[in-house]
């Protein structure tokens, strides 16, 4: 059987990435100059920030944790060019993060305020190279690509009853399509995975793969434990069980079913880049917007979220903190079980509509395949239904960390 | 008629897709929406949860997703309510 191969259509960058899209990334080394890399954004037309929630009172693996996020942020595909602008004290260094990012050959310009001649010179050069990299970016066209050039991420949140049956299930079969075209799929959840690794980590690739989940899943639970909570005792939760789900592993399962039937081949660190295609953990909390930054650091240039309802589509403002106010990653929402009646509301709030499935109208097959090629339409340049909006105000982006801050 | 979701073709559960009451037919549907069985439910089960396919002796493993949910904890027969008061984990004791 000839091997089906989809394309879409991307922007080819200088290391042979495939951008999804096309941003100027103004991105910002620290608390202290968010400001600064606002301002720079706000007048250049096609630019985005990327502000950290970042403070010089981390340690030393928090610090590395941030600059590898910031690296890989600024390294993703979907940014054109990037420049890195700071104060020129930061903890972790301007310098190592535009070497980092200028790895990927792409046009990178680092401005301190303390190499400037203060804070209006500073702004005065981050301009001019914003404007100058806005107009070279402006000028690129998309062209087309197989997905070994596509890599997603994966969440879900407001799990109910139906994730595990309807949209998951349905992400699963799409995951399964990216990789066996080529393509890259990461997940994360840390958390989720406590009293359940053993599930995963049979479908890792070898037993160093295998290992590396357990004791990944081993060191958050140690973790936890040393707070006095204990997760195992209380999974599945009272609302859980009204719903359906009978035990720990049912409701993980249920879970890990949106990663499909691949093997794992390997586990990352947090905001880590994988070294090879195909399915990957990484290790990290389940907080959405830290996960969806960390995972786009790896990076993903496209995230699925998966939702299983009863959320209003009044909550305008989760369009924008699920993708972790991350404006250079298309967020493509799925909801198991829409509200009922139907509130014509969420048409605005929601991409892909699953709970055709429990009405007996469409199959899981059939919702998958329109979630794939929502995805290839994305990748495409569709905008997403959260990309519709540019929000207010810059949501800082939120870095895991495991150290206390000082 | 309404369906439950056997997701995985070793499972001997199926996810009920609509309430069902004691004595309804059931189809069993697969991913593809296929009817792979109908079976009668002997007992209510509420949307989201899951009925019997086949019958699980005490102690035998209870399937969904193709893997172990957990044990029986008692004799389950097709067409029973499949939930914590017949079902314990695997991994958890006492849950």
């Amino acid at each position: 059987m000839k091997k089906e191969t989809t394309k879409f259509l991307g922007y080819e960058r200088p290391d042979g990435s495939v951008g999804v899209r096309n941003s100027v990334a103004i991105i910002s080394g620290g608390n202290c100059s968010n400001e600064l890399a606002a301002t720079i954004s706000n007048q250049v037309k096609g630019s985005v920030p990327l502000l950290p929630d970042f403070v010089c009172v981390r340690f030393k693996d928090d610090n590395e944790r941030a600059l590898r996020t910031m690296i890989g942020l600024g390294a993703n595909p979907n940014v054109a060019a990037a420049v890195v602008v700071g104060i020129g004290c930061e903890h972790i260094g301007m310098e190592e993060i535009y070497e980092g990012i200028k790895k990927s050959k792409k046009p990178v310009e680092f401005v301190t305020v303390l190499d400037s001649d203060g804070y209006e010179p500073a702004l005065e050069k981050g301009l001019a190279a914003a404007r100058r990299m806005a107009t070279e970016a402006s000028q690129m066209q998309r062209q087309p690509f197989d997905l070994s050039h596509l890599s997603i991420g994966l969440k879900c949140g407001a799990s109910n009853a139906t994730s595990g049956i309807v949209g998951n299930p349905a992400t699963g079969i799409v995951v399964d399509r990216i990789i066996a075209e080529g393509g890259t799929v990461i997940f994360s959840e840390t958390t989720e995975m406590i009293g359940a690794a053993h599930l995963i980590a049979k479908r890792a690739i070898n037993k160093r793969v295998a290992r590396q989940l357990t004791e990944a899943v081993d060191r958050m639970e140690a973790r936890i434990k040393a707070t006095g909570e204990d997760v195992r005792g209380s999974q599945p939760t009272p609302a859980n069980i009204q719903g359906g789900l009978t035990t720990l592993e049912e409701k993980s399962l249920g879970n890990i079913e949106k990663t499909g039937k691949a093997p794992l081949q390997g586990v990352l660190e947090n905001a880590e880049r994988p070294q090879g295609k195909g399915l990957y953990f990484m290790d990290g909390s389940a907080q959405t917007s830290e996960l969806v930054v960390a995972e786009a650091a790896s990076g993903n240039q496209i995230h699925i979220m998966n939702v299983g309802g009863g959320i209003s589509s009044s909550f305008r403002g989760c369009l924008v903190s699920w993708s972790g106010g991350l404006q250079t990653l298309p967020v493509i929402t799925v909801v198991s079980n829409r509200s009922r009646p139907k509130d014509p509301r969420e048409e605005e709030f929601f991409d892909i509509f699953a709970d055709s499935i429990i009405d007996g109208k469409e199959t899981i097959t059939q919702v998958a395949e329109r979630l794939f090629q929502e995805v290839i339409a994305v990748a495409s340049g569709k905008l997403t239904r959260s990309e519709r909006y540019v929000p207010h105000f810059q949501m800082p982006l939120e870095m895991y960390h495991t150290g206390p801050i000082l | 008629m309404k369906r439950s979701i056997m997701i995985n073709e070793k499972d001997n559960t199926g996810t009920c897709f609509a309430a069902i009451k004691a004595g309804d037919k059931v189809n069993i549907v697969t991913p593809s929406g296929e009817v792979v069985q109908e079976i009668i439910s002997r007992n209510p089960v509420p949307f989201g949860h899951k009925i019997a396919l086949s019958p699980i002796k005490k102690g035998e493993k209870v399937l969904k997703y193709g893997e172990v949910i957990g044990v029986a904890s008692k004799a389950i027969r097709p067409g029973d309510h499949v939930h914590v008061h017949n079902v314990e984990s695997a991994i958890v004791p006492g849950n």
